[in-house]
């Protein structure tokens, strides 16, 4: 089917492939220009739409969306790429390599074959039988496609678009006396295209002059920023109808999303890119060392964070702040062993669910994100913690400073010297005499030594190797004693806050923020602090604004042809 | 603070009730990571050698009794070596050896129909366990590690000299260590709960055996998970409660009632101790490492082995039980129903929740 349907692909994408990045013709039923939904911050200057790929998660959503979730899309992705701390703003830099285009290619024809070819969904997923299941139906198909294609490219598809999928999907049915195995093929080839694949924005003129991504890529922006997953029907429809081009139908849209169940997908999906959760795939521990820590607990670490979360921020509207000192949280029982709390698993009448609820005591060294093993964990190597390398993903993830590399000459023996220095402050401290390493060690390592209380599987310890542990230090001039007082730190550090609104305006844009762009990002940071650090009202901000939808179209690229 | 111990809440600590109230106590739970017969027998323990340790010389011996002559057996064992047919042939004359009213019938469900083979008993003084009935007999041993005299546990004594039953406290026998790993996952856990006011001092304690909801929580390494949190099962037939006491980092129970629960078909379906005896060191890392002993039923045992098929002669370990049990003697035949035992026990820190909103069904038979 894979060769096939590639001569169907050219025919039916060609017109696009080659223009995408510079943006594809408009929808056939494009709405009129309208008027700016509000008055942009003073000195604005938009800049360039971002043209991301989906992500793996943008791509199983749209998927379960659309066909349903017991959909198995049978196929691997590519990995994601990041830039500016964010795998968002790195699917705006990434292509498709031909063994990426064959991985898409085997899962567009998988869902294609579950779709069209599955009795049983076919019945549910087509809105009509064809004359003869042995012929071509263009009517049929051209129903099937038209409407499925709305929703995997987020817009109308274009007359030119429906004639050439429908003639694909007639030719295929006659060679192969199936009108389903054509129809397949047609809807494979649009899973394949990079209409599907990219998230091209369309720009157009506001009655002022002023670029703006059209309906449909607002709504593509809005949707995937909120509910990291593409518009749905009525959304698209608000567009079709020139809703989202005025103030108060984009605010309608916006409300209703945010009370959404959904939103929070779009919120795990954020921090879980923030975070480098993604690093979990790849994350092992030495098992003689922490025997406790299997990809089961590894599951559960960054499961706990990410519920955490949004109980915190979206269910309680929580200060963000409080992220890093929140004794609540939600454990399972493997987690509970490894933090040695009790974690039981029932529920009233009977229920089972290993998720609970708890809330570590007062007394308790525990509180906040970075006492989670999501974070003690992760940025650990696999067979000890590193003070250093956790205190360089407070400074670069949670603060947004970047840490400079270290030289490449690097003499790692007084690091791994547990005979001599029995703690890691005592190691960092002798391996800090060398003066090339000392700069950066003197902005890492006392954070990372705070959380020295916390092993390589987040187990907590007081002691190393027979010693004990000062957790002590400061960060930016305010002194802790150990890793909750250290939250505590964080919590009253304005960058925190700041961080927070720079990767959450680089996350929905798809990318940084241009030079132009920065009187808004401030004041969403003003409107932030002001509003008591609520993460839901931020984001509602972001996707009101007009300065979100403002951008100039894709600098010309060269891409390549459609051979 | 992070000690397990709680006052309150989960840790078994909920037991307390209004005892809480009135003094502070504390509790803390452990799971058992470890139980299995215990016996001691070593080089030199088995006079003349041990019982034919291997199946093809256990059927020779057996095929001997039968009254097979010398090169009949040899032949038969060829012919069993070659596996197929010869060796289902084999089989089916050793299994269906024992005879009752002239037909032959399966020698383990029926170990009585067969001819007793003699198998030795362990001849050392040494071993582990308990005095249980307070003499020191000609058959009883000495603990080696609590210099305890008149222990009583005749099951160590009775089989260890048939190969898997062989070892000692630090090389456990084959047949616990097997035993043990196919029990662990296969069941839930039982449970350990030490209360008192003060457990880190001499003291009285009570300890309270259960059974968990839950099986036991193992590490990648295959080590029992420290800190895992167990339910309690609400059947009561696996509540037992012992007042003890600790004195000098030892717990030992100071009433010696009978202890049930509930266990697995492979070893036996309850674990029934009478008299039962329970020592516990509290090693550090908060682990438990000690015995439990008492009389159990001997017929429950033989069972157990009679099934599970590694064991060798198991109608010769069935006359070996009933010639060496030493207690509870049948009012009618006097035949002792009871054999003295003792099981190695250890324990790994845990979190214990009680159980009152799980209400307990029995299985009523009709």
């Amino acid at each position: 089917m894979h060769a096939k349907r590639s001569a169907f692909l050219k025919a039916a994408s060609a017109g696009c492939i080659a223009a995408v990045l510079a943006a594809c013709a408009p929808a056939a039923d494009a709405p009129p220009a309208a008027k700016p939904a509000a008055q942009a911050a003073a000195g604005f200057e938009p800049a360039p739409a971002a043209v991301p790929r989906l992500t793996p998660a943008q791509y199983r959503a749209t998927v379960a969306d659309i066909f349903g979730p017991t959909i198995d899309l049978g196929g691997r992705f590519e990995p994601d790429l990041r830039i500016d701390g964010l795998l968002a703003i790195g699917s705006s830099g990434v292509g498709v390599t031909s063994a990426g285009m064959e991985q898409y290619d085997a899962m567009a024809d998988a869902i294609a074959a579950q779709v069209v070819l599955d009795k049983k969904n076919r019945a549910m997923l087509i809105p009509c039988k064809p004359a003869s299941d042995k012929a071509p139906d263009d009517a049929c198909a051209k129903a099937f496609l038209s409407n499925v294609g709305r929703l995997l490219f987020r817009r109308p598809m274009t007359a030119p678009e429906v004639t050439a999928y429908v003639a694909a999907a007639n030719t295929a049915g006659t060679k192969l006396n199936s009108f389903h195995d054509g129809l397949a093929m047609s809807l494979s080839a649009m899973l394949s295209s990079p209409q599907f694949l990219f998230r091209a924005p369309q720009v157009t003129k506001a009655a002022g002059g002023q670029s703006v991504l059209d309906g449909y890529s607002k709504a593509s922006q809005l949707s995937f920023f909120l509910w990291n997953a593409a518009p749905d029907a009525q959304l698209l429809n608000a567009a079709q109808k020139g809703e989202l081009d005025t103030s108060k139908g984009l605010e309608r849209q916006v409300e209703r999303m945010m009370a959404s169940h959904r939103v929070e997908a779009g919120v795990r999906a954020f921090f879980a890119d923030m975070f480098h959760f993604e690093d979990f795939e790849s994350l092992r521990k030495d098992n003689l060392i922490y025997p406790m820590f299997s990809r089961r607990e590894a599951m559960d670490a960054q499961e706990q964070t990410l519920r955490t979360l949004v109980d915190l921020l979206i269910a309680n509207r929580a200060d963000y702040r409080d992220v890093f000192t929140t004794k609540k949280t939600f454990l399972t029982s493997s987690l509970g062993a490894i933090y040695r709390v009790p974690v039981v698993n029932d529920r009233p009448n009977g229920a089972v669910d290993p998720w609970q609820a708890f809330e570590f005591s007062a007394d308790d060294p525990r509180g906040g994100i970075l006492s989670h093993a999501s974070f003690s964990a992760l940025h650990s190597p696999a067979n000890r913690s590193s003070a250093t390398v956790r205190g360089k993903a407070i400074r670069e993830i949670l603060l947004c400073q970047k840490v400079p590399a270290p030289p490449g000459n690097v003499d790692f023996t007084l690091v791994n010297d547990t005979t001599s220095y029995k703690t890691a402050r005592e190691r960092l401290t002798a391996h800090s005499k060398e003066p090339m390493c000392a700069g950066c060690h003197k902005i890492t390592d006392p954070m990372g030594l705070a959380l020295e209380s916390f092993d390589g599987s987040g187990a907590y310890r007081t002691t190393e190797n027979g010693e004990p542990i000062d957790t002590s230090g400061t960060l930016d001039g305010k002194k802790f004693n150990n890793s909750y007082e250290l939250g505590l730190a964080l919590h009253d550090n304005a960058a925190a806050a700041a961080c927070l609104v720079d990767r959450l305006s680089s996350y929905a844009l798809g990318r940084k923020p241009a030079k132009g762009e920065t009187p808004w990002v401030a004041k969403l940071k003003d409107d932030f602090t002001a509003g008591g650090y609520v993460v839901p009202d931020l984001m509602k901000r972001i996707a009101t604004s007009p300065e979100f939808y403002r951008t100039v179209p894709p600098a010309a690229t060269q891409t390549a042809s459609a051979e | 603070m992070f000690r397990w111990a709680l006052g309150a809440g989960v840790a078994g600590a909920s037991l307390l009730g209004q005892a809480a109230a009135a003094h502070a106590l504390e509790s803390r739970s452990y799971v058992v990571s470890y139980f299995s017969q215990q016996f001691n027998s070593r080089d030199g323990d088995c006079p003349g050698g041990v019982n034919p340790d291997d199946q093809a010389g256990q059927y020779a011996v057996i095929l001997q009794g039968l009254g097979y002559k010398p090169d009949e057996v040899k032949s038969m064992m060829s012919e069993w070596a070659k596996g197929g047919d010869g060796e289902e042939r084999i089989n089916a004359i050793v299994n269906a050896r024992a005879v009752i009213n002239g037909q032959n019938v399966n020698a383990y469900t029926h170990p009585e129909a067969t001819k007793d083979p003699g198998l030795k008993f362990v001849t050392s003084k040494v071993g582990y366990g308990f005095n249980l009935d307070g003499k020191d007999g000609e058959v009883s041993f000495t603990d080696p590690q609590t210099g305890e005299k008149g222990v009583d546990n005749m099951l160590s004594r009775a089989i260890g000299c048939n190969q898997n039953f062989r070892g000692s406290w630090d090389a456990p026998s084959a047949y616990g260590e097997w035993i043990w790993v196919q029990l662990k996952d296969s069941q839930p856990a039982w449970l350990i709960t030490i209360t008192g006011e003060d457990i880190d001092k001499d003291g009285p304690v009570t300890v309270r055996l259960t059974r968990a909801l839950e099986y036991l929580k193992s590490n990648l390494d295959g080590s029992p998970r420290h800190f895992m949190t167990y339910r309690v099962d609400p059947d009561p037939r696996s509540h037992n409660e012992f007042k003890a006491e600790i004195k000098d980092g030892e717990l030992k129970v100071t009433e010696h009632k009978p202890l049930s629960l509930l266990w697995n078909a492979l070893s036996s379906p309850v674990l029934n101790l009478k008299n039962t005896h329970l020592r516990l060191k509290m090693l550090k890392g908060d682990t438990l490492d000690g015995l439990v002993g008492g009389y159990q039923p001997w017929t429950e045992i033989y069972f157990a082995f009679s099934h599970n098929g590694i064991v060798g002669d198991r109608p010769g370990l069935y006359y070996a039980m009933k010639k060496a049990a030493d207690a509870d003697p049948d009012p009618k035949t006097g035949m002792n129903m009871s054999i003295s035992t003792a099981y190695r026990i250890t324990a790994v820190p845990a979190f214990v929740q009680e159980t009152p909103h799980l209400r307990y069904q029995s299985a009523e038979v009709k």
